[in-house]
């Protein structure tokens, strides 16, 4: 499964050809078909984990290395006995066609790391949302009418995101709010006192998380061993009350 | 005192651009807004860039950013001010969203089949989450058939870019183009040799 990782890394076909011919450190004018065929189609085995749409586009271009191979293995003189003009033709590189594309690939493949560094740029640029004037009085429309459409409507919705996310707490730190058993004893004594000395055992579950239901039984249970309450049942399948647990008992 | 005329219209520029913020203003809005010439506005607003660049002691600056003049901090302080983050989250895009927008951006208008077919490997994912991002739009439809539509790059493109125009585009290797266009060339009379050859 460590080639999965790795492999879906490529952008498609045209990617991994680029990453082959870096990696071997091969001409890009002057490919070794044979041994770029080879390691393609290797990669290609190794890639069966992939989605059978994505693998279509890799197949495609590992049958254009497989026919250009196939051609160049064609003597190149074949043609000499019936037309001249054709045998010249043929002695075009077959590769051409495919360093071409590879070669407007990368270009922009080249294109797209700039713009990656000219937006990291940018972001050094900190800048804050338009002060809401609306106590003074009504703002001015932008001044300017301008025609607007649904890609206004989104880049409108965008920028909404991107402010409610500056808009947030500059520091929000999930911290577990963590109560002792010892507060939560604290606690209920308190709710008792408050109830006259007894309460329903299910109104302290009313609220909290499961670590806090825990350490409310906990603390039940704490409190019984301690002597300090008392859980009563009036009779089966009735509701539990708990109370203090007088001295004299 | 009254104020210089040049300084009052910088003063007065200054304080516009600090309310309104991140939305930016145009010099266009900034003449509407100023009740001034064009030409005036912009000697105000390269005289406030240059004051902000010289001022060593002030963190803000001026920048225009797809069309639109924003004070925004200075970069040299950029990783001051992620102190004040918990998790400043580089808004990274994928590799893929990355090659489309370069394509969208240096070929515009373009149709999805030609952003296919430079890549070698589909795009409609890329492209739908760069219109979703607001990045880019449809600016209509292929003259050929089908109608295929057309994409390119929006204002929002270039503040995110911050790029002042598209003109700004850092230029494709040129050498390397022109090599391109020749093999295509040879290629064209090669296929031709080959119909040729199939008659």
């Amino acid at each position: 499964m460590s080639y999965k990782v790795k492999l879906e890394a490529f952008e498609g076909p045209l990617d991994l050809l680029l990453h082959l011919i870096n990696r071997l450190e091969i001409d890009i004018y002057d490919i070794p078909m044979a041994e770029l065929t080879a390691q393609y189609i290797e990669h290609l085995h190794a890639m069966r984990v992939l989605q059978l749409d994505e693998l279509s586009e890799y197949l495609v271009l590992a049958a254009t290395l497989i026919e250009i191979k196939s051609k160049m293995l064609l003597p190149v003189h074949e043609g000499e006995d019936f037309d001249d003009e054709l045998d010249f033709e043929m002695e075009e590189d077959p590769r051409d066609e495919l360093v071409a594309r590879l070669i407007e690939y990368r270009k922009y493949k080249e294109a797209a790391i700039s713009l990656k560094e000219s937006a990291d740029e940018r972001s050094d640029h900190f800048t804050k949302s338009p002060e809401n004037l609306t106590e003074f009085g009504e703002m001015v429309p932008s001044g300017i009418e301008e025609s607007l459409n649904i890609f206004d409507l989104i880049g409108a919705f965008q920028k909404m995101l991107d402010r409610n996310r500056l808009k947030a707490p500059l520091t929000a730190s999930i911290t577990k709010m963590e109560v002792s058993i010892g507060e939560k004893m604290d606690e209920i004594m308190a709710i008792l006192e408050r109830g006259g000395g007894k309460c329903d055992f299910h109104s302290l579950f009313d609220k909290g998380d499961t670590p806090g239901l825990v350490v409310t039984f906990l603390s039940l249970l704490e409190l019984m061993k301690r002597r300090d309450i008392i859980v009563m049942q009036q009779g089966n399948f009735d509701g539990l009350t708990v109370a203090f647990r007088r001295e004299d008992e | 005192m009254e104020l210089d005329t040049k300084d009052r219209l910088s003063g007065m520029i200054e304080s516009f651009l600090f309310l309104v913020g991140d939305e930016g203003l145009t010099v266009k809005q900034l003449t509407v807004l100023t009740e001034r010439s064009e030409a005036e506005v912009n000697v105000s607003i390269d005289w406030l860039r240059l004051s902000y660049e010289q001022r060593t002691e002030s963190g803000i600056t001026l920048k225009l950013f797809g069309g639109a003049y924003r004070l925004v901090t200075k970069a040299e302080f950029a990783d001051d001010i992620k102190r004040l983050l918990e998790n400043p989250s580089p808004k990274s895009m994928t590799q893929a969203s990355l090659e489309v927008l370069a394509i969208i951006a240096y070929r515009q208008p373009v149709t999805r089949v030609e952003i296919d077919d430079l890549r070698g490997v589909k795009s409609e994912g890329p492209i739908s989450t760069l219109i979703a991002k607001g990045l880019i739009m449809e600016k209509g439809r292929s003259e050929g058939s089908g109608r295929a539509i057309l994409y390119g790059t929006t204002d929002l493109f270039l503040d995110r870019f911050g790029l002042e125009s598209l003109q700004e585009l850092p230029p494709l290797q040129q050498e390397e183009d022109n090599v391109a266009g020749d093999t295509d060339l040879f290629m064209t009379k090669f296929q031709e040799a080959f119909a040729m050859d199939d008659n």
